[in-house]
């Protein structure tokens, strides 16, 4: 046992640790201990504070407030190098490594072996970047490139690399989101060796089951505060997801009575090999039908391709009774079929151009006759949509790039509201939005489906799911597992039904 | 104030440049020009600096279009010019008429592989033009073994004719300067009102964003190479009409001279920005800036010192700008 006064066996203890983004307080005075030699386990949902915590640990920010302890002493996180010297390694879910260079290269960057204080020591580069990777159980000539080897290879070079600057505290970001069963359960046996080293590890998850698998302790974040700090043994998932879950806020999503009637998309053996396997689903007019599923588990990636952006190996997909024949985007935007797409930075918005041009851009075709372009429309959608959906902008020619985050998502939905789809797919539509503008956005998208439009929803989101979907169909490891009506929605069952635990 | 607001008095200088600072800097040039000859604001001299560059006009007319919509320059213009004009004296004896249309169509060949080439696979403008340039080169220098091609300019014949194209008026007016501020008077057109000029506009900005925006962005890039390609071969008439003869090295320089006339117009590198007036008013101060130096007595190696120190200050302007608002590929 192992009491308050008896700090031996604490590798990090913070205490009243806050940071605070403009407009919210993401970290909110949180005390938190991990102990020498334990696999801990921080569980929540996104945006619970968790990655932000981490962070912070990781000397990201320098106006966190609250005291860090790592072992005995008080340390001051402010860079990410001091982090470092304090003997803290972090693995993100994007590794950080350089694809076209070396292992060992990767793995001594900074530091590589020199002779003559000048030349590359290329003999004893080889034998420390060897000495790293046996210590992850790797046998790999350190001299290939990284992209010759698998994921999971450059996976376990990325834990060598941060080992080699001999951490005691270890932070992994989801480590295994794109790894293979397989993978995973090697991934498994280094960190259960690095924990008898005497390394602590803090595991970010969203698998419960990986979680119950691999941690001694798990702590639960919820909105920014740590809800509770248990021994693995003391609780189930069911549990950890009611914890996780907290009480959950009806009145912010409005109770609708949904009119829903014929079918008007029908996908039947949806494949794409490596990405997703026979995905068959429907969704009826004025349906909000909602995608659920871990990252990784092929929902970007099955409606990108059942919108013709990316290929396909084989299924069919009929819109409105009509098979598409060709397989490409133009072809089932002309069946009435778009996508918003999930990063509006890279591929959702024209950023330099203006909310105005952003706003008619999907709808050029419908206002051209004979190759003349006709801009007559321009002026009143724009400013029609603008009122719609609240964008606060100086004016409809100001850049899209100087509007906030949420207005940016507003002008992305807006533009897709102005090609009047039959068909909406919906790929993480309030991701990084404040919670008027999400308000917004989930009133723009009940309004849709209640005017007899389709909706497909991705949300990583979870109250966001539930709370506007009426029915839910769950994808894991590529394949629809199972599909869930209103009446049984809730965080809790789709949470369960997500990391394949289905009653 | 969101910090987009808060431009730097030298990005707002940018920024006003963009809209109407082109003209500003011609009007500029015009008062100093006067200053430094009484010859400058005749009739006469005006029309002999447009007539000087129109055939600059009209490729800057056509490397807008690869510039606006996102693919920064082509730079097998110059080879366009010569081998449109190689292919029409050549084709001479079939006609006038053949021999035209046969160099244009020589000249969009080379457009059409461009635009197919980078805009299907995604290959660099730049480097893709360049190797064609090169490759056009070494294969005009082989087939017409090194040699100039000269047309029969026999009085009556087509060659006749076709020499005579750089050479006709209409009233006061050369051909030349006519068919130039006509193509830009369409261009602009085509630019704005165009479904074809609007979706390049979307592609210039964001490629991602416009494959997103269910455009088909190979077509409406080969469709820019293409107008790249046939404004070019239109000079490299015009240029081997003046010259009489038919040769591999009759566009040299103009890549980078009408770049220059459609960045200092206000067109940006990184695409999706400018308009055709803009590029007219880069030509302009071009001509009006080689007519005053000229008259000072500037040698024309000191010219080209010149107009690339205008260059590199333009981009350098852009580029400032852009990362001021934080916005350059974003």
């Amino acid at each position: 046992m192992i009491s308050d006064s008896d700090n031996i066996g604490i590798a990090l203890k913070m205490k009243g640790v806050s940071k605070r983004y403009p407009g919210t307080l993401a970290v909110d005075s949180v005390d938190f201990e991990a102990r020498v030699g334990e696999v801990h386990a921080l569980m929540g949902e996104n945006g619970a504070g968790k990655s932000t915590l981490m962070k912070i640990l990781a000397g990201s920010f320098n106006d966190y407030t609250g005291s860090i302890f790592i072992g005995q002493k008080k340390a001051d996180l402010h860079s990410p190098a001091s982090a470092r010297t304090h003997g803290i390694g972090m693995i993100y879910q994007e590794l950080s490594l350089a694809r076209p260079i070396s292992i060992a290269e990767n793995l001594l960057i900074g530091r590589l072996p020199r002779k003559y204080g000048f030349w590359l020591d290329r003999k004893a580069m080889v034998r420390q970047a060897s000495s790293l990777c046996d210590r992850v159980g790797l046998c790999l000539d350190p001299l290939r490139t990284i992209e010759e080897i698998s994921h999971h290879q450059s996976q376990l070079v990325e834990i060598a690399k941060v080992l080699g600057s001999n951490p005691c505290i270890l932070v992994m970001d989801e480590p295994t989101s794109a790894l293979s069963r397989e993978e995973v359960g090697r991934l498994f046996k280094i960190i259960r060796q690095l924990k008898n080293r005497g390394i602590t590890i803090i595991y970010i998850s969203h698998h419960l089951a990986e979680v119950f698998e691999i941690a001694d302790r798990v702590t639960i974040m919820r909105d920014g505060k740590i809800i509770d700090t248990k021994t693995i043994n003391e609780v189930t998932p069911p549990m950890v997801v009611q914890m996780m879950v907290g009480q959950a806020i009806d009145e912010f999503y409005v109770q609708r009575r949904p009119n829903i009637s014929d079918i008007v998309l029908d996908v039947h053996n949806l494949t794409r090999k490596g990405f997703f396997h026979n995905v068959s689903f429907h969704a009826r007019r004025g349906e909000i039908l909602g995608v659920a599923g871990l990252t990784g588990a092929g929902r970007t990636e099955m409606v990108r391709s059942m919108c013709g952006l990316d290929p396909i190996d084989s299924g069919t997909i009929e819109v409105a009774g009509k098979q598409l024949r060709q397989h490409s985007y133009s072809v089932a935007m002309k069946h009435g079929m778009l996508y918003l797409s999930e990063d509006r930075k890279t591929d959702g918005l024209f950023l330099r151009l203006s909310v105005k041009q952003n706003m008619v851009s999907a709808i050029i075709d419908r206002h051209t006759r004979c190759g003349i372009y006709s801009s007559r429309h321009e002026n009143a959608k724009t400013t029609e949509l603008i009122r719609r959906l609240d964008i606060i902008t100086s004016s409809a020619s100001a850049d899209v790039s100087n509007l906030s985050g949420g207005n940016q998502q507003k002008v992305l939905l807006g533009k897709w509201i102005a090609a009047d789809p039959t068909i909406l797919v919906l790929d993480e539509p309030s991701r990084g939005v404040d919670i008027k503008a999400k308000m917004k956005i989930h009133k723009a998208i009940i309004e849709l489906a209640d005017n007899g439009r389709a909706i497909v929803l991705i949300s990583s989101d979870l109250p966001e799911l539930v709370g506007l979907s009426d029915r839910v169909v769950v994808m894991r490891d590529g394949h629809l597992i199972s599909e869930m009506q209103k009446d049984r929605l809730s965080e809790e069952s789709v949470l369960l039904a997500m990391n394949g635990e289905l009653g | 104030m969101r910090p987009a607001d808060k431009a730097t008095s030298l990005s707002r200088l940018a920024a006003i440049y963009d809209s109407i600072g082109i003209y500003l800097v011609g009007l500029l040039l015009l008062i100093a020009g006067i200053f430094v000859s009484d010859e400058f604001l005749t009739p006469k001299n005006l029309m002999s600096i447009l007539n000087a560059v129109s055939l600059l006009g009209i490729a800057a007319a056509g490397m807008a279009f690869v510039t606006y919509s996102g693919n920064m320059a082509d730079l097998s213009i110059p080879s366009i010019m010569a081998f449109s004009g190689i292919i029409s004296v050549a084709a001479l004896p079939l006609g006038l008429a053949p021999a035209l249309v046969l160099g244009v169509s020589a000249g969009m060949l080379i457009g059409a592989m461009n635009g197919f080439v980078v805009g299907r696979f995604n290959a660099n403008p730049i480097l893709w033009t360049l190797a064609v340039a090169f490759f056009m080169e070494g294969f005009m220098r082989f087939v017409w073994s090194n040699n100039q091609v000269y047309p029969d300019i026999e009085p009556g014949t087509a060659g006749a004719a076709f020499i005579n194209i750089f050479r006709l008026s209409i009233g006061p007016v050369p051909l030349i300067v006519a068919v130039m501020v006509l193509m830009f008077v369409i261009c602009h057109l085509v630019l704005t009102r165009t479904r074809f000029g609007i979706e390049s506009k979307l592609a210039g900005s964001s490629k991602a964003a416009a494959r997103t925006t269910g455009i088909n962005v190979p077509r409406v890039v080969l469709m820019d190479f293409l107008a790249a390609a046939f404004f070019a071969s239109i000079a490299g008439i015009f240029i081997t009409s003046m010259n009489k003869l038919g040769v591999f090295y009759l566009g040299k320089g103009y890549d980078f001279k009408s770049v220059t006339a459609v960045v200092i117009g206000g067109m940006m590198l990184s695409g999706g920005r400018g308009n055709m007036p803009g590029v007219f008013g880069g030509v302009l101060v071009i001509g009006f800036l080689a007519n005053i130096m000229t008259f000072i007595g500037i040698n024309t190696f000191q010219q080209n010192i010149a107009t690339g120190a205008i260059f590199i200050i333009v981009v350098g302007l852009h580029q400032y700008q852009l990362r001021k608002r934080g916005k350059d590929y974003a």
